[in-house]
């Protein structure tokens, strides 16, 4: 089943007299469960991409369907609630409050989320348990980004959204991310994108979607991706 | 090009820099209008009173001086000048409405300064008329007018409207607090018109110009006339003594207040230029790594807070002038107070240093911030500002920590982790919360103290002025028959102070008494009452002892309690106990309830007034306070939504990553804006516990420097404290509001992409 789907989805940036086509008439599907990687140089719209899909940002035409919801027209209330149920945001440089603890950072998600997870558990999984009472500034990247997994997930969304997740961190500390990142939503049924432009992660994806000036130039399927540690790095 | 940045970076933080400048503009403008206000007053009043040759001392004596007397003193050496004078109340003719009437027999001393019409002429046939009278009341030159004395008529042509500094507070005794010159004014009239119209010479007063000590002049003028003569300085004379204690009161007025104001302006320059410098300082490092030297970025950003203290100050000298003026002049406060016919305003000496150092202090500031962020490399430079890591506080150590919703703990360690900010916001809320508390209590108190007079003390209708030659058996007489009450007042010395004695018939209850308390009480007749400004000076039951003015004789009386004594500072005594200590006193007036129109004219009568006219007074001094109230009440909402929006600001700005994180999450707009504001919430309830007794402080400070004038009794009303409160939570969630409706245009997309 079709879990997202891109119908002619048109974003222009306009500022001032000037107008940029982040994306111009974008179509693809993406199956549930699928870990699909969207690649492209800077500059390309693969984030722009990724914040439609996010609830972040609406498109200028075209439709975005997410588990067969409209979410292109929808209110910032309707949209900041589609972020909480829906979707989870992975980010480069963690995004963590840093005035809460580890633990409080992913209990937040409570707050917003009906059909959270227990986060105790969300941060056992991402073997942080002897850090819950740590606050941002006390962790490593690496814990960081575990921990911002930690509550992508608690938030249990359909979708995990990752944008450029291991692009702040050294390349063992990456692969160990992106392991955790595809074992976690493998575990828990997720249908996961990432994006990068970074090639190699392309490898372990079940789809790779190649983005250039604002257009899909290539959807692929993988049959048998790699597995993070048979992937150069 | 570096300026071109300098306007531009101006515009990006436009509202850090106009709450800077507007903050910085208040702080001297308050400080410089307060502190011109009774520089001003004390400059203008002085001139005045100098040119008007305004005595330095009166010499009294009931019977009047002699001409032989006068020249004694005039010989006495120390003594610049001295002439017998006369100035005593007198009505006008079929009208309710008295002046004060002026002879100076030699005109050496105590003269006035013609506005308009005829120079003063002793040979000339005619009356000088108080100008504000003259215009109060429809007179102008050439009109005719009769004043009517101790049975006498003074009839004359109106050939002068004049100034005095003798009668520069024009009131008709102690009682009356402010002039009205509907109903009371003054007039001159030369030597020889007066005793044309008497038919014999009386001067019951020496009024005398001389740089010599009270009591030397004491001396020589009891060595000179071969008897003890009661001798006043200007210091209790109601023109001089009423404004020193103006400029006293501006002075502690120019003391607190102001700054206040400046110090929270420059503590708000200072977290404002830090956060600035932090926000700048990849630009900074920017410049840096493009090869700019230190010295030249350091003189960028600090010719930002030089611009600011500049801007302000110029804007803070232009609202200095303007507080001012609301007072010194002819249409402010202090115009319906004194008669002054030059109003000019003048800058103290030392507020321009104070300036100066303000401006320079500002500079500094920005210095000091664009400084930390230029240490060390141009790469470390570059890196974006990080705050302090976060730490856990003893807070968190508490049992119930764990159980607190998330958004407590956040908002809690937010404060923790900015605390300048938060100081800054506190220190906001609760100078917002001192003036209201201030301000309106304040006018609370003066409203209980009116009400106090009115009703409680004031209990007749009609107030009989008796005249200074009628016999006390008459006068008593005179009590009886209009089921009166009498009060003898006279001055006495008590602890080397000048201070008055009352004495008082009060068995008609015409004159009530207050105590310590604001309860009703009698007085008795087993001793003497102190009022409470006198309470430190003798406990119940002590023997005092007190020698009344131009006596050898001293009186030992017994203190039998406190009472509360609304204006004059003195001793009271009932007749009965007068009487029993063998006390001289000449009665002064007859409180009754038959109104003024049915009081025959006598010459035991001086002049009448009725109760309300008396209380009318008082409206303009209301008025007054009212403006105050509406001025402290406008500062509070000012300083309160300028240092609180700032601060709003600018946790808004260093938290926007935070609120974009929750954003993103899912969180919605509504639920960010209310955790926002329950931040500001906080704040506001710890300044409001902070301020509510702070302004009630700072109120029992402001009324104890009018205690020498009045005994005020601290009162504040639930409306104040509701009011107060009210308003206070109103500004903080106001501002809240306002702070809390950007949270609608985060840019999720953008507040993400960059590092931390």
């Amino acid at each position: 089943m079709a879990i997202v789907e891109f119908k002619e989805v048109t974003r222009i940036y306009t500022s001032g007299d000037h107008e940029q086509k982040a994306l111009d008439n974008v179509n693809f599907t993406l199956e549930e469960g699928k870990f699909v990687v969207i690649l492209g140089p800077s500059g390309a719209g693969k984030s722009t991409l990724l914040n439609m899909l996010g609830g972040l940002d609406s498109p200028t035409s075209g439709t975005i369907k997410v588990n067969g919801k409209d979410i292109s027209t929808l209110s910032n209330n309707e949209l900041a609630d589609y972020r909480a149920s829906t979707v989870g945001f992975v980010f480069q440089f963690y995004n963590l409050i840093p005035t809460l603890t580890v633990y409080e950072n992913v209990a937040l998600v409570k707050e917003i989320s009906k059909d959270s997870l227990d986060p105790k558990k969300m941060i056992a999984e991402v073997g942080l348990t002897d850090h819950l009472q740590n606050f941002p500034a006390e962790l490593s990247g690496g814990e960081q980004q575990r921990v911002s997994i930690a509550r992508a997930l608690a938030k249990n969304p359909k979708i995990l959204l990752c944008d450029e997740p291991t692009g702040a961190l050294d390349s063992e500390t990456g692969v160990l991310v992106l392991k955790l990142l595809l074992f976690m939503a493998r575990n828990y049924g997720k249908t996961i994108v990432i994006v990068t432009h970074n090639q190699s992660i392309a490898k372990m994806a079940d789809v790779v979607i190649r983005v250039k000036n604002g257009k899909i130039k290539s959807y692929e399927e993988q049959a048998n991706p790699m597995s993070a540690e048979e992937v150069e790095w | 090009m570096l300026i071109r940045k300098l306007y531009r970076t101006a515009w990006r933080y436009k509202s850090q820099f106009l709450s800077m400048i507007i903050m910085i503009s208040i702080g001297v403008g308050i400080f410089l209008g307060f502190n011109m206000e009774w520089k001003s007053l004390e400059i203008d009043a002085m001139n005045f009173l100098e040119d008007t040759k305004y005595a330095d001392f009166r010499l009294y004596e009931e019977g009047g001086f002699s001409k032989e007397d006068v020249r004694a003193i005039q010989d006495i050496s120390g003594v610049e000048a001295a002439t017998r004078y006369l100035s005593v109340n007198v009505a006008v003719k079929d009208a309710k409405k008295s002046v004060a009437l002026n002879v100076s027999e030699n005109y050496t001393v105590s003269t006035m300064l013609v506005m308009e019409g005829e120079a003063y002429d002793e040979d000339v046939d005619g009356i000088w008329l108080s100008d504000k009278f003259a215009i109060a009341n429809d007179f102008s030159l050439g009109d005719t007018m009769t004043l009517t004395y101790a049975g006498a008529e003074i009839t004359g042509e109106i050939i002068g409207l004049v100034k005095s500094g003798e009668n520069m507070i024009c009131v008709a005794d102690a009682n009356q607090l402010m002039p009205d010159y509907e109903t009371f004014g003054f007039a001159y009239i030369s030597p020889k018109k007066l005793e044309k119209t008497l038919g014999f010479a009386f001067y019951p007063q020496i009024n005398v110009i001389s740089h010599m000590e009270k009591s030397q002049l004491e001396n020589a003028v009891k060595d000179a006339l071969g008897r003890t003569i009661l001798v006043t300085d200007k210091d209790v004379h109601t023109p001089y003594a009423g404004v020193m204690s103006e400029v006293e009161e501006g002075k502690t007025m120019g003391s607190i207040l102001p700054v206040l104001f400046l110090a929270i302006g420059i503590l708000t320059m200072v977290t404002t230029m830090h956060r600035i410098a932090a926000n700048e300082k990849v630009q900074i490092g920017t410049l840096k790594a493009l090869g700019f030297r230190d010295k030249k970025i350091l003189l960028h950003y600090t010719s930002y807070g030089l611009v600011i203290g500049l801007l302000g100050t110029l804007l803070g000298v232009t609202l200095g002038y303007f507080v001012a003026s609301l007072i010194v002049s002819p249409t402010g406060m202090m115009g319906t107070y004194l008669d002054l016919p030059d109003w000019s305003l003048t800058i103290p000496g030392f507020c321009i240093p104070v300036m100066a150092v303000t401006v320079g202090m500002l500079t500094l500031i920005s210095y000091l911030s664009v400084k930390k962020m230029l240490k060390g490399t141009a790469a470390d430079a570059l890196r974006p500002y990080a705050p302090k890591a976060m730490k856990k506080s003893v807070l968190e150590k508490l049992p119930f920590w764990e159980n607190l919703p998330f958004a407590t703990k956040w908002n809690v360690r937010d404060i923790l982790r900015h605390k300048s900010r938060s100081a800054m916001t506190l220190v906001g809320v609760v100078g917002c919360m001192l003036l209201l508390v201030g301000g309106l209590g304040m006018k609370d108190t003066m409203a209980s103290f009116m009400v106090m007079l009115d009703e409680d003390i004031s209990n007749y209708t009609t107030k009989i002025n008796i005249s200074d030659a009628a016999d006390n058996e008459a006068v008593k007489e005179l009590a009886t028959q209009v089921n009166g009450d009498w009060l003898a007042s006279t001055g006495i010395s008590y602890e080397g102070n000048t201070i008055s004695l009352e004495i008082y018939r009060k068995d008609n209850k015409k004159i009530r008494f207050l105590s310590e308390d604001n309860e009703l009480m009698e007085l008795g007749d087993e001793g003497v009452y102190l009022c409470l400004r006198l309470a430190d000076t003798a406990d119940i039951g002590d023997t005092i002892e007190f020698s009344p003015y131009g006596s050898e004789e001293t009186y030992q009386v017994k203190v039998a309690g406190y009472v509360r004594s609304l204006m004059s500072e003195c001793i009271i005594m009932t007749e009965k106990y007068a009487d029993s200590v063998g006390m001289e006193y000449h009665i002064g007036a007859v409180y009754t309830d038959v109104t003024q129109d049915d009081i025959e004219d006598s010459d035991l009568i001086s002049d009448k007034q009725d109760k309300d006219t008396i209380m009318d007074t008082y409206d303009t001094f209301m008025e007054i306070m009212n403006l105050m109230v509406i001025i402290f009440v406008v500062a509070a909402v000012v300083l309160g939504t300028v240092v609180l929006y700032n601060l709003g600001v600018m946790s808004y700005v260093e938290r926007y990553r935070e609120l974009a994180t929750l954003k993103v999450l899912g969180y919605r707009d509504k639920h960010i804006g209310k955790l926002l504001i329950s931040q500001n919430i906080w704040l506001t309830i710890i300044g409001v516990l902070i301020g509510l007794p702070a302004g009630v402080g700072v109120l029992y400070v402001l009324i104890t420097s009018l205690v020498s004038e009045y005994e005020l009794c601290l009162t504040l009303g639930v409306l104040t404290y509701s009011v107060s409160i009210l308003l206070t939570f109103g500004v903080s969630l106001m501002v809240g509001f306002m702070v809390a409706r950007k949270n609608q245009k985060i840019d999720m997309v953008e507040a993400l992409k960059c590092a931390e």
